[in-house]
């Protein structure tokens, strides 16, 4: 299904029946984690390497529809977006839909930033219930 | 030249792909006791994580090596207590493990479970349980 005509169909069935979501249901107990950089690091430069981890699902390329399995997202300055639609795709919402579960981010520019993961399903839609890691602050420091 | 340049599986993996054991760290000494879990971090660059079953370029599932050597490389790898397989695509677990000297190494195999072309394998680590 087209993920506009999804769009529609949640929000015509969230009308129709409230609180019956139609994302895809992770399980019980699911631990969404940036492993590395801690909360409060300080960066040299605007590079790193970010680690993703997750326990208790699996991770999916983005268009594998299995039960139990997403593909992260990096929320950077930035608040969680709206949990009824495909999670945005810009500067701010970086996907991993190659499965990738680590990355190199670049040209933060020096100052504070926040650090958020979120996982997605095969059409991005945030999972049901949501599941998301703690928000981290990190600070950039200029070369 | 590595020793399986000849021998590995037909699906192709990126040449830059790079599989290691983020935690425990080699040489690590546990002090669980033997009976309680301790997690395992999977670290993999440049390539994806995909369950089993799921053909997509560049991806792989995650298998771990538990006290035994690289299995054939142009075979499914074994599934037994030596080859625990993550075909759910997970990329850490929480391993229960006697005390004593175990060693760890992971390595990737395609939807069949088969290593890829070249293998995608980390270093061995070797762990103490206490």
């Amino acid at each position: 299904m087209q993920v506009w005509a999804r769009g529609v169909l949640v929000t015509l069935l969230l009308a129709s029946f409230p609180g019956v979501a139609q994302n895809m249901p992770a399980p019980e107990g699911v631990e969404l984690s940036i492993i590395w950089p801690p909360d409060g690091e300080v960066i040299q430069g605007g590079k790193l390497w970010v680690r993703m981890g997750l326990e208790g699902m699996g991770i999916a390329p983005a268009g594998i529809n299995m039960e139990g399995t997403g593909h992260h997202h990096f929320l950077i300055d930035t608040d969680l977006p709206p949990l009824d639609e495909p999670i945005p795709s810009d500067r701010h919402h970086i996907h991993f839909g190659a499965g990738q579960t680590e990355a190199r981010l670049t040209g933060l520019a020096p100052g504070e930033h926040t650090l958020q993961l979120m996982l997605g399903d095969h059409e991005h839609f945030p999972h049901d219930p949501p599941v998301v890691s703690e928000k981290i602050t990190i600070t950039v420091l200029p070369y | 030249m590595l020793p399986w340049t000849v021998q590995a599986g037909e699906t192709p993996a990126p040449e830059n792909a790079y599989l290691y054991i983020g935690w425990p760290n080699d040489g690590e000494i546990l002090r669980t006791g033997g009976g309680i879990p301790f997690r395992v971090w999977f670290g993999l660059r440049h390539m994806g994580v995909a369950p089993a079953g799921v053909d997509v370029p560049n991806t792989g599932h995650h298998h771990l090596l538990v006290n035994t050597p690289v299995p054939p490389l142009d075979e499914p790898i074994p599934a037994d207590e030596n080859h625990i397989h993550f075909g759910r695509g997970q990329t850490q677990t929480l391993l229960t493990l006697p005390r004593g000297k175990h060693t760890l190494q992971l390595i990737m195999g395609d939807q069949a479970h088969v290593p890829h072309n070249p293998p995608v394998v980390s270093r061995q680590i070797t762990i103490t349980v206490e």
